[in-house]
């Protein structure tokens, strides 16, 4: 066999598809930052001219910043929560390993399965039949259901690879259970937690499908604010602030690159969630 | 609570207290489930069995919203739409993702590698309503897509790929390739490389051993995939709403429209149609994974 060849076809073939395929999931990125400078309001390619107008138009909107700050908060709200109560339910589930822990795990995850929308549905009939409707106690609850089994399914998986007698040995040595946590296991599982922890703020902040049931006119998240200004307008100011949007999910990227770069992403990170949804 | 005297950590009973802590440690995530996930859905089930007439709502068990829905002809089409928009955009995103996927696996440089895997996933990380306003920006009739087709392809006039189906479709593939990518490549790196290079050694080509061995060990890879997507698709609201253009009315369209409209019986009853769609889903591709495991 030849030692060195000139690339096959097949690999020139599957290189292009590489490259399509990356040029299919920037696309529709890169145009609307190259929109967002447009001069005129409609959208029309090749761009007619170059302005900085739609930058301008949306630093007057306060309903967008006022938007943002309440994303933000309830995003955060809800990982937190979530990475809490989640945590928590996986340490049960893999440490104590009792009879019920494989059908506890089966309910936590089982949400998966229902559509966002019909759980928005659900919980907006619900919190009016209680008179509960428009609290952000109802809210946050909402957002948490919806990242939870995730939480759940990535922490348990990384819980049941995580070696159990670092524990043990921490705890011969005199190490109560909390501080055995937070000093031994936690660290062990960090990267599986910093993972979901961004899954499910990410998650929580672009929400559409159960939040837009669930708050007031007023009080609107910024993907709702976004949504009904869509249907309203298209002009580029729309665009403008994706663009801004695109940014912060740069830094996150940024971010995170350099946080994971010497560390090896753990390849079954969703492998339980199929597992047990069987 | 009586333990039996099995478990594994400490043979010995325990006293209450250590007992109650698996209970603890598990309560506030039943805690929340309970008050935004099962309670709510058990009055969800509890409307679709009321009905709606003359805009009073009837709270009286009556199966008269079930058989409205599954007989009436206009409730066929919104359920025919959306399995055919899903089922479309499931083999779209499966035909896109798994070269895809087999690309991000076979590229030799590691650097290359990571650029190719953050571009396919960093997407997750932004709004689908940008993404979707995105393709509007892109498919319009005077967009990049239509000027490239009639400037550079010479087309006499603007394909309509936005406000229908076809705009729909691609953006929600847009939207769910990762989702469809990751099953896929995390089974190509579990793959054993000795057995494709066995099958290499014993004379085959690279399609036989694409075809005998590479691709019957990743299929539940791509099932997996391919379930993620369906369902995801069936449950669609932002992308159909604002690409579909009116046209393209879906099942999770016509329950919000529903709700809106105080019809709150025919909202529930279209919510467990597509509950039951997408447990389908799950229980078929959970059989297909049965089989192909063995």
């Amino acid at each position: 066999m030849a030692t060195r060849r000139l690339p096959h076809y097949r690999h020139l073939l599957l290189g292009a598809f590489a490259v399509f395929g990356a040029f299919y999931v920037i696309a529709p990125l890169a145009i609307v930052v190259l929109n967002s400078f447009s001069s005129v309001a409609y959208s029309v390619f090749p761009p007619e001219g170059f302005s900085p107008r739609w930058y301008i138009n949306l630093f007057d909107q306060e309903a967008f910043y006022l938007a943002a700050l309440r994303s933000v908060i309830l995003a955060l709200a809800a990982t937190a929560v979530a990475m809490i109560v989640g945590t928590m339910a996986a340490y049960s589930i893999v440490r104590y390993r009792r009879r019920w822990a494989d059908l506890a795990k089966a309910a936590l995850l089982s949400p998966i399965v229902l559509p966002n929308i019909v759980l928005g549905v659900a919980v907006f009939m619900f919190f009016i039949r209680i008179g509960m409707y428009g609290t952000y106690f109802s809210l946050v609850a909402t957002h948490v259901v919806v990242v939870l089994p995730f939480v759940t399914a990535v922490l348990t998986a990384a819980l049941a690879n995580y070696d159990w007698t670092l524990q043990e040995a921490a705890m011969d040595l005199g190490a109560g259970p909390v501080r055995t946590f937070f000093r031994i296991t936690m660290p062990q599982i960090s990267i599986s937690m910093v993972v979901s922890a961004l899954f499910a703020f990410v998650t929580s902040f672009d929400q559409v499908e159960t939040t837009l049931f669930l708050v007031r006119a007023g009080d609107n998240t910024l993907p709702i604010e976004m949504f009904l200004y869509l249907q309203k307008w298209q002009d580029p100011t729309i665009a403008a602030l994706s663009s801004v949007l695109i940014a912060f999910a740069l830094m996150i990227v940024a971010v995170l690159s350099i946080f994971l770069r010497n560390k090896e992403l753990p390849a079954n990170l969703l492998r339980q969630d199929k597992e047990t949804s069987s | 609570m009586a333990e039996p005297a099995k478990a594994p950590v400490k043979p010995a009973k325990e006293p209450l207290r250590r007992r109650a802590v698996p209970w603890l440690l598990i309560a506030p995530a039943f805690l929340v489930m309970a008050y935004a996930f099962v309670l709510p859905m058990l009055v969800f089930f509890r409307y679709s069995v009321y009905t709606f007439e003359r805009g009073k709502l009837i709270d009286e068990f009556s199966l008269a919203t079930y058989a409205e829905f599954l007989t009436d002809p206009y409730f066929h089409t919104i359920i025919f739409d959306t399995v055919r928009m899903a089922a479309i955009t499931t083999v779209c995103s499966a035909l896109i993702g798994y070269p895809l996927a087999y690309a991000l696996w076979r590229v030799n440089s590691p650097s290359l590698k990571r650029w190719l895997g953050l571009i396919i996933f960093s997407p997750i990380l932004v709004s689908v309503v940008v993404r979707s306003y995105g393709w509007t920006v892109l498919l319009a009739d005077q967009g990049p897509i239509n000027w490239f087709l009639q400037t550079v392809l010479v087309f006499p006039e603007p394909i309509k790929l936005v406000f229908n189906l076809t705009g729909v479709v691609i953006s929600l593939t847009h939207v769910f390739l990762p989702f469809v990518v990751f099953p896929i490549f995390s089974t190509m790196t579990r793959l054993d490389p000795t057995l494709r290079e066995a099958a290499m050694d014993l004379g085959a080509g690279w399609w036989t051993t694409f075809r005998r061995v590479t691709f019957p060990l990743t299929l539940p890879g791509l099932v997996a995939g391919m379930q993620i997507c369906f369902t995801l698709a069936l449950g669609a609201f932002v992308t159909p709403s604002l690409l579909g253009g009116g046209r393209v009315l879906v099942l999770p369209l016509q329950i919000y429209t529903a709700t809106a409209d105080i019809n709150w019986p025919l909202a529930a009853v279209g919510g467990i149609v597509l509950l039951a769609l997408a447990m389908v889903t799950v229980l078929i591709s959970n059989r297909l994974l049965r089989y192909s495991e063995v």
